[in-house]
């Protein structure tokens, strides 16, 4: 994780927009995000799901990459996962 | 790799999505996923039956889910014993889902990880 702040700096490789779109659809979208940057590359996801405010982490832990945190806009979260493998 | 079973018994929308949902979650974590489709459940599979079934606010639509766990790697399985009951055959049946009985999915059940039931 980092802090706020310094993620709000981050450039992400992809970003990837799954606002408006149920639980699983940023998850599918995450997983299909995350192959189109290279290892070490970061994706940002777009989401209005609160619940995969905790899913990407429990995700990104289980496939070995790397949450590194969220920010919090105006009705939407954006989530920041780093290619690690 | 870790395997999960799911078990669909049902065409009502509220048990017939639930699989794809988890399904396809299941996938994105890298799982092996069987979906075993038996008695009303057999009309997800059924040709034009997916189409038809329907729940408001999921996020793809049933034909969307079954592309996108099959996409995956995800086995189909339609189960013959129900055939009779429910009066399907195997040619209306959608490509890509394969026939077995009873002894397949408790052999799959008994080496999955996670085996679920709608």
């Amino acid at each position: 994780m980092i802090a706020v702040e310094e993620l709000a700096k981050l450039i992400p490789d992809k970003e990837v927009d799954a606002r408006g779109v149920a639980c699983p659809g940023p998850l599918l979208e995450a997983k299909r995000g995350i192959t189109t940057v290279p290892v070490g590359g970061v994706i940002s996801i777009l989401s209005s799901d609160v619940s995969t405010n905790n899913d990407l982490p429990r995700w990104a832990a289980k496939m070995g990459h790397e949450y590194l945190g969220t920010i919090t806009e105006a009705g939407f979260w954006r989530i920041f996962v780093k290619r690690a493998k | 790799m870790a395997k999960m079973v799911v078990f669909c018994g049902s065409d009502e929308p509220q048990k017939a999505f639930p699989p794809f949902m988890l399904g396809s979650g299941a996938l994105a974590l890298d799982m092996e996923l069987v979906l075993f489709f038996t008695m009303d459940g057999l009309n997800i599979v059924r040709k034009g039956g997916a189409a038809v079934i329907k729940l408001d606010g999921a996020a793809m639509t049933l034909p969307q889910f079954i592309d996108t766990v099959k996409q995956g790697g995800a086995r189909l399985i339609a189960c013959s014993a129900a055939f009779p009951i429910v009066e399907c055959q195997e040619e209306d049946l959608i490509d890509g889902v394969e026939c077995s009985g009873v002894a397949t999915f408790v052999a799959e059940a008994e080496e999955a990880d996670v085996v679920l039931t709608f």
